[in-house]
């Protein structure tokens, strides 16, 4: 673990480098930040503290310009880059790094779309052995996945050694995943995301978000989190996916026109401010909501639907079980609703396990990413709490969703590793 | 002499959660360490004869008090036991579980069930700070006092400081082995958090002085979490470890144990220490007293201990207390490593108070539950190697309710 003295990022000014570097930091390693200019490597710096709520973090990081590169990279043990998301820019970047770093130095990159092969085609043997994805999640101070995506260059030495540093070290939850679009998390969690945005179109941005609302195993209603995620990023990641995977919910992928038009009209979410996104503040601080068909706000509609506040009294006595009854046994218009959603989860999961992670370790790896990434129950826990395997398959069916064959093969009896999942039920 | 209480198990819940954010009530926090505890020892709700609840705030955090009554809708079979509430501060968790040890002493019961639970991030940091109030004389040491508790334990620093002066490294690091600690533990509140003894050494606005003297990583955490823990007669014991191919030789038992209550208020500790060996006598009243009961020299004969480091000059003092070193010289055995994971009695391998969290009323029950892992070799990445015997110290207010345990096993 000691071969790790110190460190590079490119492109520290943006959220992910610094914070991803901030990580290295933390763990002792001296951070070279590259930015454009030194305020914006300094920028980094400051979310890099922020994030470790110490001050101290920023004796241990120090920030550069790109014209440092050639004398600062030969010292350099591990080369993190976080540029923009773009095929030529990262080459470029990819070709200098190939030119001046050290032997053996450890390059990875936080890309969430691009391919590593592409990435690295133009770039010595050498770099190749030793670059691969080592994909945060944000925030990574609090979400602890980390996607690694292997080079098939990696030799069993560079593997092992990476996912014990950045387990050990950096103390990430690993998940390896293969070199397909989305990798393993964004593939699964913006399959459901995207699929909310399409039913908003009928149903309304609020009733989508309170039907699949935090109390249906996740942090933030799927809206909501498009609007903290951003519109156009929401697009990027799934418009790769659309375009180059066809799998039985392509049609899921598909970014609906009212969602571009906001995307045009630079309704971005969070990131656009007073101009909002599927939600959006006005001057009273009172919260409006986006009707899809006009893309006006209006005030928020307060949903109230008593079966589903029943199921959520229940989550917060800790009576998992009454409340799990409630989702699989009803048979209200919204609570199909709810179970298409929760079960195409569960089908979509299951289908990737061999396509995105490797078969060998089950569902455990899309576990991992989506309870440490996205912070949602996983969807081993839900078969587990919907009654096993071939429960959640009947369910399935009746749902006219794809039965996974991952499924059918799996023994009865609980399957879920991860600890205390309750903590994703969210009873508000 | 008297029967033996052996441990047959339990459950923590993860320190780190916030039942407020998840929505989820009191209920809820006693639905799911019972549920864990069941189902890591592999016990029948049926077999309970008893629950002893251990909880300092309910009806403050919570707005709910009678909390052992909750205990028994985890399961029908339930209804129709004894149950009860136990109130002694932070020391609560402990004083349940010696109820529980007293009556399956005294035949009572064979099979008791030890809850420690408690809730504190329902309400703001100053809210909260003033509520922890009421384990010091609240009246006439925190009325109209932001942070009252952090302020008492200056003044203890002061007492420390004024007798034998203190370097304010060997508290920082305290709390930085507190927090390493916790990193090897997967319920600990803080094994995600960055620290470092420089961090600890720093003051800003990330590391705060709270009172006058005290940094935020000098302090324990605000906590959701419970803990629980099967107290179980010899009887009972025997017929669990045939059941399950278990070892009578390798089953945890309380060795010993010790309980003092010194004044509550500071200023009366303050004058006892000026006139004593120890700054603490009643705290080191406890800790022999356990020592005279598990029949053992001192803290020669124990292989770590789980020690209440509300903050880190707590632990300062339970050092010299627990007799690692003489009184005034606590700082050697920080200095030499002796209260390292790798030296030779381990302080807080859990991560303690500072690293692992302190929900309040929990705490003692949590201490018992690690002491029991540590004996059973159970603890995972935070197993002290060969760990035979430990010791643990809860204390309540200002060191007011002095608990002590001693876990240990024939093997």
């Amino acid at each position: 673990m000691d071969r790790i003295k110190k460190m590079a990022v490119l492109g520290a000014n943006g959220t992910m480098g610094s914070l991803s570097g901030g990580i290295f930091a933390q763990a002792g390693i001296t951070c070279i930040f590259f930015a454009r200019s030194p305020e914006k490597a300094q920028r980094g710096i400051e979310n890099a503290v922020k994030q470790a709520r110490s001050d101290v973090l920023r004796d241990c990081i120090i920030p550069k310009t790109y014209d440092a590169l050639e004398e600062e990279l030969p010292d350099c043990d591990w080369i993190l880059e976080a540029v923009a998301e773009s095929l030529p820019l990262k080459r470029e970047y990819f070709s200098k790094v190939d030119r001046f770093q050290k032997k053996d130095s450890i390059v990875s990159t936080i890309s969430s779309s691009l391919s590593i092969e592409d990435m690295a085609k133009e770039c010595s043997d050498d770099f190749k052995s030793h670059f691969m994805g080592v994909h945060f999640f944000n925030p990574p101070g609090k979400l602890l996945a980390n996607e690694i995506i292997f080079h098939p260059n990696n030799s069993k030495e560079v593997k092992s050694f990476v996912s014990d540093f950045c387990e050990k070290m950096l103390r990430r939850v690993n998940i390896v995943t293969y070199n397909t679009p989305g990798f393993a998390g964004n593939r699964i969690g913006f399959q459901l995301l995207n699929e909310a945005t399409i039913y908003a179109e009928k149903y309304g941005v609020e009733k989508i978000d309170y039907l699949l609302g935090p109390y249906t195993g996740r942090t933030l209603p799927p809206l909501a989190t498009v609007d903290l995620v951003g519109l156009d990023v929401h697009k990027e990641i799934v418009s790769n996916i659309y375009e180059h995977v066809n799998d039985e919910r392509h049609d899921t992928f598909k970014i609906p026109r009212y969602v571009q038009k906001m995307i045009d009209k630079k309704m971005l979410g969070i990131k656009s401010g007073g101009v909002g996104g599927f939600y959006r503040f006005n001057d009273k601080n009172e919260k409006l909501a986006i009707e899809p068909l006009s893309l006006n706000y209006k005030e928020t509609e307060h949903f109230v639907d008593e079966l589903i506040e029943k199921i959520k009294l229940h989550l917060h006595d800790g009576d998992y079980k009454k409340a799990i009854n409630l989702i699989k046994n009803e048979q209200s218009d919204k609570i199909k609703l709810v179970k298409h959603f929760i079960l195409g989860y569960i089908s979509y999961s299951y289908s990737r396990i061999g396509e995105v992670t490797p078969p060998e370790i089950g569902i455990h790896g899309i576990d991992r990413v989506m309870s440490y990434g996205f912070s949602w129950l996983p969807p081993s826990a839900w078969v587990d709490f919907l009654g096993g395997p071939r429960e959640t398959m009947k369910l399935i069916e009746k749902s006219d969703l794809p039965v996974p064959e991952q499924l059918k093969n799996l023994p009865e009896g609980r399957h879920c590793r991860i600890p205390e999942v309750t903590k994703y039920f969210i009873a508000c | 002499m008297q029967s033996k209480v052996y441990i047959l198990g339990g459950y923590q819940t993860d320190f780190a959660r916030n039942w407020t954010r998840e929505g989820k009530g009191i209920q809820a926090m006693i639905y799911e360490v019972m549920e864990g505890a069941f189902t890591a020892a592999e016990i029948e709700p049926k077999e309970i004869q008893a629950i002893h609840v251990g909880n300092f705030a309910g009806e403050l955090y919570t707005m709910q008090a009678h909390l052992g009554a909750f205990s028994v809708n985890y399961d029908p079979v339930l209804r129709g036991i004894p149950t009860a509430r136990h109130e002694a501060a932070c020391a609560s968790g402990s004083i349940a579980a010696l109820m529980a040890r007293t009556e399956i002493e005294a035949g009572i019961h064979e099979l008791i069930l030890v809850l420690g639970v408690e809730l504190m991030k329902s309400v703001d940091s100053k809210t909260g700070g003033s509520f922890l109030g009421t384990a010091a004389w609240y009246e006439k040491e925190c009325k109209g006092i932001d942070f009252p508790f952090p302020k008492l334990f200056d003044r203890l620093y002061d007492v420390y400081d004024e007798l034998y002066g203190v370097n304010y490294e060997h508290l920082a690091q305290i709390a930085t082995i507190n927090y390493e600690n916790a990193k090897r533990n997967p319920k600990a509140q803080t094994r995600n958090w960055y620290m470092s003894k420089r961090h600890a050494c720093s003051t800003g606005d990330y590391n705060r002085t709270i009172g006058t003297r005290l940094r935020a990583t000098d302090c324990s955490q605000v906590t959701d979490g419970a803990a629980a823990i099967f107290l179980a007669s010899q009887g009972y014991m025997r017929s669990y470890a045939k059941k399950h191919g278990l070892s009578l030789e390798k089953i945890p038992y309380i060795q010993g144990w010790g309980h003092a209550t010194a004044p509550i208020r500071f200023d009366d500790k303050a004058e006892e220490a000026r006139k004593s060996e120890y700054v603490l006598p009643h705290t080191r009243k406890a800790i022999t007293d356990a020592y005279k009961r598990a029949q053992i020299e001192g803290v020669e004969d124990i292989s770590c201990i789980e020690t209440h480091d509300c903050f880190t000059i707590t632990e300062y003092a339970a050092i010299e207390h627990f007799g690692l070193t003489s009184p005034g010289e606590g700082w050697k055995a920080i200095e030499n490593g002796t209260i390292e994971m790798d030296g030779s009695c381990p302080i807080n391998p859990s991560g303690g108070l500072i690293g692992g969290g302190h929900p309040v009323g929990t705490t003692g029950t949590r201490q018992l539950f690690d002491a029991y892992r540590q004996v059973a070799g159970k603890a995972g990445d935070y197993q002290v190697p060969g760990a035979r015997r430990v010791a643990t110290l809860n204390v309540g207010g200002s060191a007011t309710t002095n608990v002590v345990h001693i876990i240990g096993s024939n093997s």
